[in-house]
């Protein structure tokens, strides 16, 4: 055991930390080859398992693909290296340890042997390499760029055998293993020779293997008898692509599908009443972003976007928008799932007094004019409508202009994006395994998502200690460090985390959903 | 018979029509540019990295001049070729006949019922004017016009599909269905539209019948002592649906491209959602093929139109003289 591994070890030992976050931290530095396994009762195998998820808006190819329709067809033939579970507790799949070196900066990976792809070719660590350095490559237009940029350069990743692959860090990362799992969905391992036709073979390691594909209308996929695991439950799997959430649930209800992928709670209450229906929930990092421009106009003063953060009522927010399915945001991307969020810090709560008086403080007493921009999905118009309603109170008088997302991101370039020059915008975030994505582009001076134009040395210096944080008191302590530093400067207002929701018929048993909206379906049954 | 003189102007509109789909295609075309976000950043998504955006856009061709890119593509379209989906990154061309066909196929279904259904009513209502049977059909007919076809689409599913268990609620067949279970699946789907077209082709034929029956012509016949049905069928309905029938023609774009609602609710490939989600997604060469075939279908139906029309009126062919 590694000095790192001793001191997991011995936190859990003297009862520092939970179980889970024991698991979650050992997975995370390999100490655990083997977490818990999934599924301990099965079901009856040979079932045909019928799946609503949304119509691919593209081409299925794993370097570019970005929205929830693609990746859940990436996650059915394709596999990680690891599995990031709804509990955020890493397992291994196509890699069976992991190990770093003693500041995070070299991890090596030890792959898991006699796997081979659909076409009968064997797994190695050629795979893994070129995989990897397509996804870092900035030539190739791979969307996993902006994940990987600053962690892992083309070149990083290193055959040392056929079973062992060893990754060179552009910086020490704590959290790397995290970056080549299913939470970065485009990380599914291709063939060495892969030449860019995913769609026509679906080519992969994973337990099923594709039957048919028609783009815009659905596919159906097949149990692979070569798998590598426990042979998948089901014989087939169909899926049927919707445009929109409406007609998923009529099919759903109709017993046309045995399951929807994924669901927000605005336009579903009816269905999440329905007694016949089994309601996935657990819950997410996803979010929503409210930045408040930081180095221009009245909001320039932190008092100010102080008093706008308290005007929130955010368990109003919860129950009204999602139903109570969602957990309170405290201005920082540290979700209550996240093992290394610091829960002492002090939950931001509504006061109007306060806030008036911080306006009066900031000499806003009279209030001011701002606009609110922002995107037209899900629940964000009426969110937005209801920070406008809430500002009132102290005399901030918010004009909306909800766009369409296209108008709305622009050319994400600053100077170019109504996203990343706006006074005032709110913006949607995925859910992550850990927090540092969202923690870098949005917070860092240099930040590419920057929309809060916030700069702030004492940030920086803290995230680039988080990131690169491998012991966990380290990692608590930075964290509660960044939380109270956001929440004092409040560049970024986050109201609420809201849950991953999916929905399956009264029978459907073992799938497993995650929250980056895929659905893994090998221990699925019907009845 | 069809005159050449006709034929000669047919072939005129025809000529008119190519140089209509010209400009529809630049408008087109133009309109795409204008539309905010670039194709490889609608692909990616918007927070991907901008050397990744750079990358693919130059992959798709999409870093080239736009005049360049219109150029190639209309260079390659007067060949038969459509061009390369963008977010497909295969030929447009399946993409655009499969959801024509399906849009066409449902357009005919809904044909089929909402035709000879309002035309029927049209009579009726102006045979029996001023009393319940015209109040009835006339305001009857305008209220579901304004209904909505997402609201009478989700009511129609949920009566007819998830309570009684009448239809099917998907549109959708497998491969290999036979046409009367295909077209079992494409009733649901019809009745919004049949609701929305009944009240207005109704109403129009209805107005066609009044202003027929008042006519002199009418009247003659009548007094000659033609059987009644005579007068309706032989005299009355030739001339009553002259308008009707330019007013079914005009909706052929709004049943091939503009069902997009109904596409959705019924998870159906029509051409209409394929327009839509192009343009969203900046798939401009799909988008532009789209729109041109619906443009083509909408030109088509207007000059078929025009020579039903010439065949019902002998007037309007000497008008071509």
């Amino acid at each position: 055991m590694t000095p790192l591994d001793h001191h997991v070890a011995e936190e859990f030992r003297a009862g520092r930390i939970s179980r889970r976050m024991f698991l979650h931290h050992a997975a995370r530095i390999g100490l655990l080859a083997a977490a818990p396994a999934r599924a301990a009762t099965l079901g009856r195998p040979g079932a045909t398992i019928r799946v609503a998820s949304q119509v691919p808006a593209g081409a299925i190819e794993p370097l570019t693909v970005s929205e929830i329709g693609g990746l859940v067809m990436l996650c059915q033939t394709a596999e990680f290296l690891i599995m990031d579970g709804p509990d955020l507790i890493l397992r291994p799949c196509l890699a069976l340890s992991w190990q770093p070196n003693a500041d995070c900066s070299v991890w090596t990976f030890t792959l898991r042997p006699g796997v081979k792809f659909h076409d009968g070719k064997l797994f190695g660590a050629a795979d893994v390499v070129a995989t990897m350095d397509r996804l870092c490559d900035p030539k190739q237009g791979s969307n996993a760029l902006s994940v990987m940029r600053g962690v892992l350069s083309p070149g990083g990743a290193k055959r040392i055998d056929d079973l062992t692959v060893r990754f060179d860090l552009d910086a020490p990362n704590g959290n790397f293993p995290f970056y080549v799992s299913s939470d970065n969905y485009n990380a599914v391992i291709l063939p060495a020779g892969y030449d860019g036709d995913f769609e026509k073979t679906f080519i992969g390691t994973g337990p099923f293997k594709i039957e048919k594909y028609t783009p815009k209308v659905g596919a159906s996929f097949v149990r692979n008898p070569g798998y590598w695991g426990r042979l998948a439950l089901p014989e087939r799997t169909e899926f049927s692509f919707y445009n929109d959430q409406q007609p998923q649930i009529l099919a759903l209800e109709d017993d046309q599908v045995d399951m929807i992928v994924q669901m927000s709670v605005q336009g579903a209450q009816g269905l999440l009443r329905d007694p016949d229906v089994q309601i996935i929930d657990f819950p997410a990092a996803t979010h929503r972003q409210l930045h408040l421009r930081c180095d221009d106009g009245p909001m320039a003063d932190k008092r100010v976007r102080q008093a706008i953060a308290l005007t929130l009522n955010r368990p109003g927010m919860v129950h009204g928008l999602f139903q109570g399915r969602a957990r309170l945001g405290n201005d920082s991307p540290f979700a209550p799932i996240y093992p290394s969020t610091d829960t002492t810090v002090p939950q931001r709560a509504k006061n109007i007094a306060q806030a008036r008086a911080l306006m009066q403080a900031a000499g806003k007493a009279d209030g001011f004019e701002t606009n609110l921009t922002t995107e037209r999905i899900q629940e964000i118009p009426d969110l937005a409508v209801l920070v406008q309603n809430a500002c009132a109170e102290i005399g901030i008088k918010i004009n909306l202009r909800i766009e369409d997302g296209a108008t709305y991101y622009g050319d994400a370039q600053f100077g170019r994006s109504d996203w990343l020059d706006s006074p005032m915008g709110i913006t949607d975030y995925g859910h992550r395994g850990v927090p540092n994505v969202t923690l870098a582009a949005p917070y860092l001076s240099n930040g590419a998502w920057n929309a809060a134009h916030f700069r702030n040395s004492e940030y920086d210096r803290l995230m680039a200690g988080y990131i690169a944080a491998v012991d966990l008191t380290t990692q608590r302590d930075l964290a509660g460090k960044i939380e109270r530093l956001l929440l004092d400067e409040t560049p970024v207002i986050i109201p609420y985390f809201y849950d991953y929701i999916a929905a399956t018929g009264p029978t459907v048993k073992g799938a497993m959903f995650s929250a980056m909206s895929q659905v893994f379906l090998q221990d699925a049954s019907l009845g | 018979m069809i005159g050449s003189r006709t034929l000669h102007a047919v072939a005129r509109r025809g000529a008119l029509s190519a140089l209509t789909l010209g400009l529809l295609s630049i408008v087109v075309f133009a309109g795409g540019q204008l539309l905010p976000g670039d194709v490889a950043r609608s692909i990616l998504g918007p927070l991907a990295d901008a050397r990744a955006v750079a990358a693919l856009n130059h992959q798709l061709g999409t870093d080239a001049p736009p005049l360049k890119m219109y150029l190639h593509w209309v260079g390659h379209l007067l060949q038969g070729d459509m061009g390369m989906s963008y977010a497909y990154r295969s030929p447009v061309a399946p993409f655009i006949l499969h959801a024509l066909e399906k849009s066409l196929l449902l357009a005919a279904v809904t044909s089929v019922i909402v035709i000879p259904l309002s035309i029927g009513a049209g009579i009726v209502a102006a045979m029996n004017r001023g009393k319940w049977q015209d109040r009835l059909i006339t305001l009857g007919g305008l209220s579901l016009t304004v209904v909505p076809e997402f609201v009478s689409g989700i009511l129609l599913i949920l009566v007819f599909g998830v309570w009684l268990r009448w239809l099917p609620i998907s549109a959708n067949t497998r491969p290999g269905t036979g046409l009367p279970e295909q077209l079992r699946h494409l009733i649901l789907p019809a009745l919004p539209l049949v609701l929305i077209l009944f009240g207005y082709i109704a109403r129009i034929a209805r107005a066609g019948m009044v202003e027929a029956l008042e006519a002199d012509y009418t009247r003659t016949a009548t007094l000659k002592g033609l059987r009644r049905s005579k007068v309706i069928f032989r005299h009355v309905l030739r001339n009553a649906l002259l308008p009707t029938i330019t007013v079914i023609a005009a909706q052929t774009s709004y049943l091939l491209g503009g069902l997009v609602v109904v596409e959705t609710l019924f998870r159906y490939q029509g051409i209409g959602s394929l327009i839509l989600t192009a343009a969203r997604g900046k798939d401009y060469p799909m988008m532009e093929a789209g729109i041109l075939c619906v443009g083509a279908a909408y030109i088509l139906s207007a000059i078929l139109a025009d020579m039903l029309i010439a065949l019902l009126d002998p007037r309007s062919q000497a008008a071509h003289r």
